[in-house]
């Protein structure tokens, strides 16, 4: 195909028609976007499309290779997916938002520069934290805020990144780099990148915001905001010795926070960490075996984890609580709900026939081919950490426990989130069965045999002793009504503690400066007008005349400075950065 | 499809699936065993170890569970509106 049609336009461009359509109509609408997206993908060829010169830069929306087709086609089944769970929305709003942050992925994922990518994070950012605020209560306004400001922040890193990026380099291209020669600039970008892919410990706004979010919401979100992440991380910095280290050590702190929290969301949100770890510390190991793992993984990632929020999705949608310690029995009421979470729980734990043992597998496999033991075993425990929290504890308190009743008397949700979670669990038995449906997407071309016996033996001894452990100390994990502290603790505390150190002292100098300003600052200036006036008026008058009219001058543009308009002061303080970034940039 | 009949068949014999899954265990240690028999050892030592994955979960599990609960009830878990 000559002519390439970016993906992203349908979800544009298409969103805007909804509050025009109706009914029936609509609901069709909302899933022929993404499947209309889905063809564009298929047909498409490898090859550099949209490319345009823009104040000197060339900017490229189009840049198809195996590497942005693998997260293209899960972008877009998931953005059907999403779409079918989130059918019974009312909301256009929602439905808009969502559509511009799938939208916005698939711009990233495709731009071939920097500057192209910059712009559809920002896009993505800014669209996502509507599926927050959707929620509509005060907790979810308030984390939507903290994960916006967070986003802005790595947003800055890797706008700084960009411009040291430009003037080392002298051009925009988003190409690997090299970790021998990387500096300043691209450690920067890196940072950028690793925030939004929840690195440690940049990661507290993702268990912060996704419990928070709509129902629907959290399906979109855990899909495209960590995935783009590891996509641009597997782009630009394979190899990366950091990310390595920093992948393994999320793979196990994000288990370790899923053993202890209470609501079902949260539990999930932390193995987003926990599972994205994989992907990053296969990034940094940076083989062809490894690289290839954590885009497989990414791939099964997006589904299993959709399935288990969407599950979850429903018992807080049907029961009106994801909390553990208010759930249990809700096998009697929502059985089917409990098969297809049970399913992406099997997934996300690495069972036989399941999606998460062909492709967590690889990534284990090529710590252990790249002789890294360390890193296979903090691997391994987080795998034993994830049966343990999703796959057990979750299922056995939300849906089993000792009741003998349903803790909360609930039904299966709408028909459409059971298709949604019936077809998301279908595909991660596929891909658990034919894992060569996925391995033919990947990037390199890699031999990877899964089902061997002595990985089967593995997985199947670790699994299945984690269970015994769990019913042996079933007792300690009975879930509180708690939350537990992580670093959003910093901001979250240090913003208060800010505010208190205003109201304190900052006011208090503010006030007590203009107490001392009125009462001398002003008589000074009246006295030194009225001397100079005298002074004008009796010694030198006639001699220099205009000196009372400068005086007059000096008084207004003081008076001109003080008027406390706050868009004066941030026009101030932006003109100061600028003048800042100039020196920083043509000083070097 | 009854799904919950079958749930409620399984729970009325817990006891004789609790000793169908205590077999399922032994089994796989022993299977192990004879994959290690059979196999070539590999490079690492965690290759050579017979059930050395059973020993990893069974211990590794434990430590998670008592590690991390203990440093949640020491400094991490605080009331919901901790926050306000």
């Amino acid at each position: 195909m000559d002519r390439w049609v970016h993906p992203a336009l349908f979800f544009f461009l298409g969103s805007l028609l909804l509050p025009f359509l109706k009914g029936k109509v609509k609901k069709f609408f909302l899933l022929f976007i993404p499947a209309l997206s889905m063809v564009d993908v298929a047909m498409m060829k490898p090859g550099i499309y949209g490319s345009y010169t823009f104040l000197k830069m060339t900017l490229i929306f189009g840049r198809v290779d195996k590497l942005s087709l693998v997260f293209a086609w899960v972008f877009v089944i998931m953005a059907f997916l999403g779409a079918l769970y989130a059918l019974h929305v009312k909301k256009d709003g929602h439905h808009i938002a969502g559509s511009f942050y799938v939208g916005s992925s698939l711009g990233a994922v495709f731009g071939g520069d920097y500057f192209t990518v910059f712009i559809f994070w920002e896009i993505m950012a800014f669209s996502s934290v509507f599926l927050v605020w959707y929620r509509a209560n005060k907790r979810s306004i308030d984390a939507g805020f903290r994960y916006l400001l967070v986003h802005i922040f790595g947003g800055l890193l890797f706008f700084t990144g960009m411009m040291l990026y430009y003037y080392k380099v002298g051009n925009l291209l988003f190409l690997a780099n090299q970790p021998g020669n990387a500096g300043l600039a691209e450690y920067l970008i890196l940072a950028g990148f690793a925030l939004n892919a929840a690195v440690l410990p940049l990661h507290a706004w993702l268990p912060d915001a996704y419990p928070e979010a709509t129902v629907e919401g959290a399906v979109f979100l855990c899909a495209f905001t960590t995935k783009t992440a590891v996509y641009v991380l597997a782009r630009g910095f394979a190899g990366f010795e950091v990310l390595a280290i920093l992948g393994t050590a999320m793979t196990v702190y994000g288990v370790f926070y899923a053993v202890i929290e209470n609501d079902m969301r949260r539990v999930l949100a932390y193995h987003i960490i926990s599972q994205v770890g994989y992907m990053v510390a296969g990034i940094g190991i940076g083989t062809a075996l490894a690289v290839n793992g954590a885009c497989a993984h990414a791939f099964a990632h997006i589904l299993y984890k959709a399935l288990l929020f969407m599950g979850a999705g429903a018992v807080l949608y049907m029961a009106g609580t994801a909390k553990l310690s208010e759930l249990g029995g809700m096998y009697k009421c929502m059985p089917l709900t409990m098969i297809f979470y049970i399913v992406g729980a099997v997934s996300i734990s690495g069972f036989p026939l399941f999606s998460g043992f062909v492709s967590k597998s690889m990534i284990v496999a090529s710590a252990h081919e790249a002789g890294r033991l360390n890193l296979l075993a903090l691997m391994e425990l987080a795998g034993i950490g994830t049966f343990l929290s999703v796959g057990l504890k979750v299922t056995y308190f939300a849906f089993f426990g000792k009741r003998e009743t349903p803790a909360i008397a609930a039904e299966e949700p709408p028909k459409n989130m059971l298709w949604a979670m019936g077809i998301t669990s279908a595909l991660c038995f596929i891909i658990g069965v034919y894992p060569q449906v996925l391995y033919d997407l990947l990037p390199f071309p890699v031999e990877y045999r899964p089902y061997t016996a002595s990985h089967l033996s593995e997985m199947l001894q670790l699994l299945s002793f984690t269970g015994l452990v769990f019913f042996l100390l079933v007792k300690k994990l009975v879930p509180e009504d708690k939350i537990n502290l992580d670093m959003d603790y910093v901001y979250r505390k240090g913003g208060r503690l800010f505010m208190k150190l205003d109201e304190k002292v900052f006011a208090v100098i503010d006030t007590v400066w203009g107490e001392i300003y009125r009462t001398l600052g002003l008589r000074v200036l009246f006295n030194e007008a009225e001397f100079l006036y005298g002074f004008d008026k009796k010694v030198i008058d006639g001699v220099v005349d205009g000196s009372a009219l400068s005086v007059r001058g000096v008084g207004s543009v003081v008076r001109r400075l003080q008027t406390g308009r706050i868009q004066v002061y941030i026009g101030c303080a932006v003109l100061i950065l600028f003048l800042v970034l100039w020196f920083v940039v043509y000083g070097m | 499809m009854n799904i919950l009949g079958y749930i409620e068949f399984l729970r009325r014999h817990m006891k004789t699936l609790k000793w169908v899954l205590m077999v399922y265990l032994v089994a796989l240690v022993l299977l192990d065993v004879l994959l290690h028999l059979e196999e070539a050892p590999g490079h690492f030592f965690i290759d050579r170890i017979w059930a050395f994955w059973t020993i990893f979960g069974i211990i590794g599990c434990s430590l998670l569970i008592r590690v991390a609960k203990a440093i949640a009830h020491l400094f991490l878990s605080k009331n919901e509106d901790y926050y306000g």
